[in-house]
């Protein structure tokens, strides 16, 4: 059963034309090749995600892919559009988002200020729009009562919900996440979890770089999985938790039978 | 009032030009950017307007306005060409063009009458001039730190990266911040020479940066209040320090190094803090209960 649902993600996805194409990519800092010819294709309407070990590459790729890192080699095409060589600033406005591993918000302005942010570069119809949606987004994220205090006032949950509102706000088409969980309790990690799925049927594909291996077999329909800059194994979350090469890694022995 | 008024006009235009100049040094302060290129434009500014009225026999207006342009220009140049630098690095260089502003006034021989200075650069500028002048360069900051503008500014300044990620253009508006700077400065340094009338290469110099730079850091560094806040206390400090005499440096420096160490945002950044504890008094109280309930 679990086998037959899989295989129809799969089909589907292949029907689907590509949001982003990752074509050999790589990020070598001196000699170290922190990401080293990653080649992968994400279509709409899917939660993806990239499992991998400390060190394994995830960030940096992330990094990659909004313009922030400098990259050694490849290219990236969006929605049909080479932007490789546009500045990072422009990767916004083309309707990628992101959060980082570490919250960075703007600890002198309120949490409504924070969020707004998310869309103050973007059209004008768009921001419009968004200043009627923040009240909405804010109630989403479960930030309202704390609407206009200051992030340093809040917990490190909290903190991560509003990023995740500021990444949010804008309407993206793709919204990376790195550890979107990081620091959340186990209730607040399925709250998470939970808006990720409503978030994909509103139409916003979503690409997740976590270590939390149940939450991303319980969230991602597909899953990469990387080890020193390179893709070990790709597919659907319980095939790749399963894969020898994935267990070797990161999992440990025996923990696929788990998943 | 009209007896104050006619026994501090001077002090009260001081403040004034003070004001301009410590604006010239905290626009690109608040996006981040470690400049003091505001000073020089001070001295392009005014030597640009005595030069004009000495020299072209300009009127008072079209010499300030041109000390304006020519300091904006200057400035904005010396922003593409030291952008890339950061920090200490950054305000080193534009230290070094506020000395090759004064170095050039001391050479420029009939043009800046050298080491003496130009003299007869009288304008007709009266407080109510600088009055109007200050509000308009007020209004436009107090623009930039409303709404989205506001919030985009303060993103290039505390997170270049973040703001990069989030579309903002931050080595424009960057490049931008010099070129306000320097329209300021020149300002500054136009308006203060033509009520002067004159000005000499002396001027011009290291200790303009300590005053703006002072203001700045005692008031507040990231609202034009700020800069208001701390003109008023500088300027207006030495009348109230005249008990002291001799000891009045030592008081002033005691005073610096107590805003520095004790107001890290300045005395508009305490004022803030308190607003925002008074009127998150609740919220702020809810999130400390459901914190104990949680351990």
């Amino acid at each position: 059963m679990v086998e037959n649902i899989a295989e129809d993600v799969v089909a589907e996805t292949r029907r689907d034309r590509a949001l982003l194409e990752v074509n050999d990519v790589a990020v070598h800092f001196g000699g170290v090749k922190a990401v080293d010819g990653i080649t992968l294709e994400m279509r709409p309407g899917h939660i993806y995600g990239v499992l991998g070990p400390n060190g394994s590459g995830k960030s940096t790729l992330l990094g990659a892919m909004t313009r922030l890192t400098p990259m050694t080699r490849g290219s990236f095409v969006f929605e049909g559009n080479d932007y490789t060589k546009r500045p990072a600033r422009t990767v916004h406005h083309m309707g990628i988002a992101r959060t980082f591993q570490t919250v960075r918000l703007l600890d002198d302005r309120s949490v409504r200020d924070n969020i707004l942010l998310g869309q103050d570069t973007l059209s004008k119809a768009t921001r419009k729009e968004a200043d009627s949606r923040v009240e909405e987004v804010m109630e989403r994220v479960g930030v309202t009562s704390v609407a206009r205090m200051r992030p340093d006032e809040l917990s490190y949950g909290m903190q991560r919900r509003v990023e995740f509102a500021r990444a949010i706000i804008g309407r993206p088409r793709l919204l990376l996440l790195d550890e979107p969980t990081a620091g959340m309790n186990s209730s607040e990690r399925e709250e998470i979890g939970a808006l990720m799925k409503q978030l994909l049927a509103e139409g916003i594909t979503q690409f997740i770089v976590e270590h939390d291996v149940q939450m991303m077999v319980d969230t991602c329909d597909y899953l990469f999985a990387m080890n020193f800059g390179k893709l070990i194994a790709e597919g659907v979350p319980v095939d790749v938790v399963r894969h020898p090469a994935v267990q070797e890694a990161y999992l440990g022995k025996g923990a696929g039978t788990h998943a | 009032m009209s007896d104050w008024y006619a026994m501090n006009v001077v002090l009260v235009q001081t403040t004034l030009t003070t004001l301009l100049l410590a604006l010239s040094i905290q626009v690109p302060l608040r996006f981040g950017v470690f400049s003091f290129a505001g000073v020089g434009a001070f001295g392009i500014g005014g030597y640009t307007a005595a030069m004009a009225m000495v020299h072209g026999e300009w009127t008072t207006w079209p010499a300030v306005l041109l000390g304006m342009v020519v300091a904006g220009v200057c400035t904005f140049a010396l922003g593409l060409v030291v952008q890339r630098l950061s920090g200490l690095y950054m305000g080193m260089a534009t230290i070094a063009f506020t000395l090759i502003v004064s170095v050039l006034a001391v050479n420029g021989g009939d043009w800046t009458g050298g080491p003496m200075g130009l003299y007869g650069a009288i304008g007709e500028i009266t407080t109510t001039h600088i009055v109007i002048a200050v509000l308009v360069v007020v209004a436009a900051l107090a623009w930039t730190e409303l709404g989205g503008l506001g919030r985009k500014v303060d993103t290039v300044r505390e997170d270049p990266e973040l703001a990069n990620a989030l579309g903002i253009n931050v080595n424009g508006y960057r490049r931008l911040s010099f070129l306000v700077s320097g329209l300021i400065g020149g300002l500054a340094g136009a308006i203060t020479t033509l009520l002067r009338s004159t000005i000499t290469p002396a001027e011009v110099n290291f200790h303009l940066v300590i005053l703006a730079l002072t203001a700045i850091v005692v008031g507040g560094a990231r609202s034009w209040v700020g800069a208001l806040i701390g003109a008023i206390i500088f300027v207006w400090l030495p009348t109230f320090l005249s008990f002291v005499q001799e000891w009045e440096k030592v008081a002033y420096g005691f005073i610096v190094a107590a805003a520095a160490i004790y107001l890290p945002n300045g005395v508009l950044g305490v004022a803030k803090d308190l607003w925002h504890k008074v009127r998150t008094r609740e919220e702020r109280a809810q999130v400390a209960a459901a914190l104990t309930k949680e351990s």
